[in-house]
């Protein structure tokens, strides 16, 4: 089996399609992405500065894949000046072929006395996701957030 | 109320549970788990893959995966039995049409090896719906009284008002912690 072709095809197939943040406790959107472009280097989104009073706060991501993945796995790391903050990892597994997926990930947030100031963070802050298949990646995506 | 306040019921040294939620399409699955947590239920698509939920709270982990229900989907279905600490398996009552495809379906599941003693919960979604069966009626036709390898119950449920969602999931919780 050609294993390069498969990678090759799963990283043409694969396409992250949008992104949300909401209050958990309450369920209201805080921020969606609308249509996502996977081609941009580095994406920006601008947030509502409130998000950061709430105590917890969900991450959600929808995606697409045209191949079967069989080992789909994330890792999501929270930069802040260059400086890992966070990061987490989230193992999928299996990958229906021509499905489209969505991770929603609620945590619970820093206490206030913990917390950074907006004015801090605010573009200082990149969330990187890359998607792996085992070993192999398939995509890096890179949001810096604005917090308004 | 949601999944949120049941982490908090959870015992310090359970670090993780899965919850798998299966069930024909259009029975209701999503919209109970968006439901759940509060979100707004108007715009819900057929699932065509999984929606998972991720919550994270004082060190517990809860990971739902709500898998899509559609026929060409759910021979699919067994690449997530791994791991799967208890099944939520949602009947849209007002379909009488496919209760004996839903019990179908449910019959193969729990002859399954990988969620052989796991704890399960039957939503009995759509209450709200004039024609929808009652919970024992369901619990009937579907003979779930002869389920003896294992814990279970049913719970007349709606989505759409959110009766009987709690309910559901603290006596899931409760018996998985057993």
């Amino acid at each position: 089996m050609d294993d390069g072709g498969h990678v090759q095809a799963m990283r043409e197939g694969f396409h992250i399609n949008w992104m949300n943040m909401r209050d958990a406790s309450t369920g209201q959107v805080m921020w969606e992405s609308g249509e996502w472009d996977c081609d941009q280097e580095e994406m920006e989104a601008q947030i509502p500065c409130e998000i950061l009073r709430c105590r917890q706060v969900s991450r959600e991501l929808n995606f697409s894949s045209v191949e079967v993945i069989t080992s789909l796995r994330l890792v999501q790391s929270v930069i802040f000046k260059g400086e890992l903050l966070e990061e987490w990892n989230f193992h999928f597994g299996f990958v229906i072929p021509n499905s489209t997926n969505t991770w929603q990930q609620t945590i619970e947030a820093a206490e206030e006395e913990e917390m950074l100031p907006a004015e801090l963070l605010s573009g200082n802050v990149v969330i990187e996701t890359t998607f792996f298949d085992g070993e192999y990646p398939i995509m890096t995506q890179r949001v810096r957030i604005w917090y308004l | 109320m949601g999944l949120l306040s049941i982490l908090k019921k959870m015992k310090k040294e359970e670090q993780e549970a899965r919850i798998l939620v299966l069930g024909l399409d259009n029975a209701g699955k999503t919209t109970i788990l968006k439901k759940l947590s509060e979100e707004d239920i108007t715009h819900i698509m057929p699932t065509q893959g999984f929606n998972i939920k991720s919550i994270v709270q004082d060190g517990f982990k809860l990971n739902v995966w709500d898998i899509g229900g559609q026929k060409a989907i759910r021979p699919y279905w067994s690449n997530y039995f791994e791991n799967t600490d208890a099944l939520v398996y949602v009947i849209d009552s007002s379909d009488r049409r496919r209760l004996e495809e839903s019990s179908a379906e449910l019959r193969e599941l729990l002859a399954e090896d990988k969620l052989a003693a796991i704890p399960m919960l039957v939503y009995a979604n759509k209450q709200d719906l004039l024609q929808a069966s009652p919970a024992d009626e369901i619990s009937e036709v579907m003979g779930l009284a002869s389920i003896d390898d294992r814990v279970w119950t049913i719970q007349a449920c709606s989505a759409k008002s959110g009766e009987g969602l709690q309910e559901g999931m603290e006596w899931l919780i409760g018996a998985t912690r057993k």
